[in-house]
């Protein structure tokens, strides 16, 4: 799936260690965004805010003048889009209070520059859908938008389960999705009890999206653990 | 207290026994005095031994030796007054000048039961009159009117149980109030005393009777709650010693994982430029998951840490947790093979969802940090009885017996007051055993099937 249209995104970056800036900045640079501007305390950012207009904003969460929530709330008024909170404080209060004012992630310091990149692509991808959404498998594409699968032409529906659970599975593409996890996406917050139900719409699924369901290369079973789909460009 | 009432019931024992035994003693005592003595046979026995003694002759009444004898013993007097004309017809030599020489049968019936002029009098009857022997003023008392109600003497059984059982009812009033004031000083003492272990702050009234003894309570309480405020700011000091610590190194460690991270992806390095990023990563793992490890097993060793326990599946967090292992496992050095039976979807524990899962992922990371070169590790989740076992296995290195022996009953040197030399593996088991107790559960390290190493998490079911 081509997500190109992301690298086009304004990013805030607030932080009050210039090296720390740095590095962060380098790091999307190099993975091709452009629309970069940071800032070094709450005064600079809510400043920053109503020039610049971020698409997403990245805060820690100990500033020099304030808090990366209180940051956050500021901003909120100026704009709905997303933050994440990249900090080294990683008590669970302050992860629940960041969720709780409606952060889209927080990471804790130190962090995986892939790890940030994949995070904030995902934050976006989720926030900025194109209107049609495509995911390329190895012998059809999955339609999200259309509720489809397209194989050798034909335009195959999906269910509501099937559509609910490709979703899920997409969503951790190339990871293992729990068998939990997935009944959960389908069958809601008691999902006890559907596992057979879960490899019935599997082996539907299967029938649509591969070539040969009895050998499946798109989506593939880890063994007791749960389900992994694997996409073209990933 | 539960030994008071004892206590009391005790004292209420002696206290019977001790009635009885006096009151045994003093029939005793009253029957060994009593029998040493013949009532009142001694001025009577006097009196008829004189009167025998006394024999009527031609010039009068004589009195033989043994008689004599008698009188001289007893420093008494006697006189015979004739039946005829009531007057004295003999007498001792010894006879006061003070008593009659006539009586009137009123005077004979009252010297019969009383004096005469002072002198306890005690009569014996002879042929020709009566002889009575007057003995010294303070030698004998005699009571006047010796008679009683006849009800009262045909009762006195009863009246002496009466009057027994009346006294020992009022003896245990007495004592029963006086034990409930006792009681009443000491309740609140032993409440003070029985909250004194439990470490709640403890005051008694420092009144009535045992006040002093109060007031040294509350002085120890006082004395316990500054030692338990130090104790608390001390380990909350040292615990946000370590979280401030283990903030403060997060960022610049953010700088050496990123910068390292850039390094490894860009090109033109040389194969050993880029081992050495890989373990410049690879360490800097490391000491971000043991500032982190370091952080949450003090918090759960100083009772920090919230543990939010809910009701959880234990076979999908457990997946969860190998799944996420797997997934960060792009090489598959640590395949996970899912022993767990198909059957068992749910098992119900009382955990707090991230806690429970962070002892699972690091029984995971411990299997693959102490294996090097890959092994194959087997997860499985197990209801048994009132348990749901989780167990982690691995076909690695393993450990020896001691190791594993030390393991599990060593404490760690994080939580070991005593030489930690020796002691020094890592935390990641620590926390393990910390998060299953602060869930009510245990821990037991052992081997495992394939001579590798095998940690199993026992918790209750709900």
């Amino acid at each position: 799936m081509d997500l190109s249209y992301l690298k086009n995104k304004r990013i805030l970056i607030v932080d009050d260690e210039q090296e720390l800036l740095d590095l962060v900045v380098s790091v999307f640079r190099n993975d091709g965004y452009q629309n970069i501007a940071t800032a070094k305390s709450v005064r600079e950012a809510t400043a920053l805010a109503k020039e610049f207009r971020p698409e997403l904003a990245v805060l820690d969460v100990m500033l020099p003048d304030g808090n990366g929530f209180g940051l956050m709330e500021q901003l909120r008024k100026t704009g709905d889009y997303p933050v994440l909170f990249l900090t080294a404080r990683g008590e669970e209060e302050d992860k629940f209070r960041g969720f709780g004012l409606g952060a889209d992630d927080y990471m804790v310091k130190p962090f995986l520059p892939r790890e940030l990149l994949y995070r904030v692509a995902a934050i976006l991808r989720r926030t900025y859908r194109e209107e049609k959404t495509l995911v390329p498998l190895k012998n059809s594409v999955i339609d999200f938008a259309r509720a489809e699968v397209v194989r050798d032409g034909e335009h195959i529906p999906l269910t509501a389960k099937e559509h609910a659970l490709l979703s899920a599975l997409w969503r951790g593409a190339g990871r293992i999705v729990t068998i939990d996890a997935l009944c959960e996406a389908a069958w809601g917050d008691n999902p006890f009890g559907y596992e057979n139900s879960l490899m019935a719409h599997i082996c539907r699924i299967r029938e649509k999206i591969e070539a040969n369901p009895s050998q499946p290369v798109s989506l593939v079973t880890v063994k007791g653990l749960g389900y992994k789909l694997l996409v073209e460009d990933k | 207290m539960k030994s008071v009432p004892k206590l009391i019931r005790r004292f209420v024992g002696w206290l019977l026994l001790s009635v009885v035994l006096l009151a045994m003693v003093n029939v005793l005592i009253l029957f060994a005095v009593v029998s040493g003595q013949k009532a009142n046979a001694g001025p009577w026995a006097a009196a008829k031994t004189v009167a025998e003694a006394l024999t009527e002759t031609e010039n009068g009444c004589v009195l033989s030796d043994e008689g004599a004898a008698v009188l001289d013993s007893a420093g008494a007097w006697a006189i015979l007054i004739d039946n005829d004309t009531k007057s004295v017809v003999w007498s001792s030599e010894n006879l006061p000048d003070s008593v009659p020489q006539t009586y009137t049968l009123s005077d004979i019936a009252g010297l019969t039961r009383g004096y005469i002029n002072g002198y306890p009098a005690f009569p014996a009857g002879t042929q020709s009159g009566l002889v009575v022997l007057g003995f010294p003023k303070t030698s004998y008392w005699k009571h006047m009117w010796p008679s009683w109600d006849y009800q009262l003497i045909a009762h006195a059984p009863q009246i002496a149980l009466i009057a027994v059982g009346a006294n020992l009812l009022v003896i245990l009033l007495i004592y029963a109030v006086a034990n409930i004031k006792v009681l009443r000083s000491i309740r609140p003492i032993t409440n003070g005393i029985r909250k004194l272990p439990s470490g709640e702050p403890v005051f008694v009234r420092e009144t009535g009777l045992l006040s002093e003894i109060a007031h040294h309570i509350n002085a120890t309480s006082e004395v316990l709650q500054m030692q338990k405020r130090q104790l608390q700011k001390r380990e909350t000091a040292r615990a946000n010693w370590i979280a401030g610590v283990s903030h403060d190194i997060r960022t610049p460690l953010s700088m050496v994982v990123g910068y390292a991270g850039q390094l490894q992806s860009a090109s033109g390095l040389t194969e050993e430029e880029r081992h050495k990023v890989d373990i410049i990563l690879k360490q800097s793992g490391r000491i971000r998951d043991l500032v982190s490890d370091l952080n949450l097993a003090s918090k759960l060793e100083y009772n920090m840490q919230p543990v939010r326990c809910r009701q959880e599946n234990a076979v999908a967090l457990v997946r969860q947790a190998a799944a996420d292992f797997v997934n960060a496992d792009p090489d598959g050095k640590y395949p996970i093979e899912w022993k767990t039976r198909e059957d068992l979807g749910v098992c119900m524990v009382s955990a707090d969802r991230d806690l429970l899962k962070r002892a699972v992922s690091n029984l995971l990371q411990n299997s693959a940090a102490h294996n090097e070169n890959g092994c194959t590790i087997w997860v499985s989740v197990e209801e048994k009885g009132e348990s749901c076992v989780i167990c982690v296995e691995d076909n690695g290195i393993g450990a020896s017996d001691e190791q594993i022996r030390a393991l599990n009953t060593a404490p760690h040197y994080m939580v070991c007051d005593e030489a930690v030399a020796g002691q020094r593996h890592g935390l990641g088991l620590l926390l393990v055993k910390q998060i299953a107790d602060s869930h009510h559960g245990e821990v037991l390290i052992g081997h495992s099937r394939c001579g590798g190493f095998a940690v199993t998490i026992t918790l209750p079911v709900i």
